[in-house]
C-alpha cells in the first residue's frame, strides 16, 4: 500500500478512508453519547448501558436517514420526473 | 429519584471557577465539583472527538485561518484547540508571498504535512467542532451543577435521553 508509506498519524488525513469514510459514523456516535450522558444522568450506575442505547439510537436514526433520503432521490423524485 | 450528595446552601449557585476550569481542561471543572468520575467521561469524550478529528483530518483539519467557522466550533475544546492551531499556523505552514498569510505549502520538500481534502477534511473538521460544542455544553453544566460534599444530600430528579 503506497498511501501508507508517508502517513504521519496526526499530522496527514488519514489515507485509506476513501468509500469506507461513513464508517467514521460509530466514533462519532459513541463520543457524543459519552459526553451527553456524563453530564446528563445523575444515576451513573447506568451510565455504560445508556452510552451504548444512546450510541445505536443515533446510528440508527442516520441509517433511517440515510435510506429514506435515497428512496426520495433514487425512486420518488426519478417518478415525479416522469 | 436518585440520592446525591451536595454542600448544604450551594447547590444551584452559579461556579465561575468550575465553568473556567471545564473550559481550560475538558471534564475539569467537574472534577473541581467533586465528580472525578463524571470530569473523567468528559475530558475522555471530548479528547476522543478532538483527537479523532485531527487522526482522521490531520493538523490540517484544524486550522483558524483556512477554516475559520469549523474553527469557531472547534475554538469550544479550549487552549488545546488554540495551542494545536498555533502549531500548525507556526510549524505547518509557509508565509504566501501573494497574500502575505500563512497557508498550506503543495506537496513537495517544502511540505511537512499534507493538505487535507475531501471526506478527511470535512469529517475530521466536524469531529472537532462537535468536541467543541459538546464541551461548551459541558462548560455550562459545570458553571450551573451543584459541588459534591459527603455532609449533606439532597434528592435530584433522575433523567434519561
Amino acid at each position: 500500500m503506497p498511501g501508507l508509506l508517508a502517513y504521519t498519524p496526526f499530522l496527514d488525513p488519514m489515507p485509506m478512508l476513501g468509500g469506507m469514510w461513513w464508517l467514521t459514523l460509530a466514533p462519532l456516535a459513541l463520543g457524543i453519547a459519552v459526553v451527553y450522558k456524563a453530564i446528563k444522568l445523575d444515576d451513573m450506575r447506568r451510565y455504560t448501558a445508556q452510552v451504548a442505547m444512546m450510541t445505536m439510537q443515533i446510528i440508527a436514526v442516520m441509517v433511517a436517514l440515510a435510506v429514506g433520503i435515497q428512496l426520495v432521490v433514487g425512486w420518488i423524485v426519478p417518478m415525479l420526473g416522469g | 429519584m436518585t440520592h446525591h450528595t451536595v454542600h448544604q446552601g450551594a447547590d444551584e449557585r452559579f461556579n465561575p471557577i468550575a465553568g473556567i476550569l471545564a473550559y481550560l481542561l475538558p471534564g475539569l471543572g467537574h472534577w473541581y465539583l467533586g465528580e472525578a468520575r463524571r470530569g473523567l467521561l468528559i475530558g475522555a469524550g471530548v479528547l476522543w472527538l478532538f483527537l479523532g478529528g485531527a487522526l482522521i483530518g490531520g493538523i490540517d483539519s484544524i486550522d483558524r485561518v483556512e477554516d475559520k467557522w469549523w474553527f469557531v466550533g472547534q475554538a469550544g475544546v479550549g487552549p488545546i484547540a488554540f495551542a494545536t492551531d498555533m502549531i500548525h499556523q507556526s510549524q505547518f505552514k509557509l508565509v504566501d508571498p501573494a497574500s502575505g498569510r500563512p497557508k498550506t505549502p503543495p506537496p513537495g520538500p517544502d511540505a511537512r504535512a499534507s493538505k487535507s481534502i475531501g471526506h478527511a477534511n470535512e469529517i475530521g473538521s466536524l469531529f472537532g467542532a462537535i468536541a467543541g460544542m459538546l464541551n461548551i455544553m459541558c462548560v455550562i453544566d459545570a458553571l450551573w451543577r451543584p459541588r459534591i460534599d459527603r455532609r449533606a444530600r439532597v434528592v435530584r430528579g433522575g433523567g434519561a435521553l
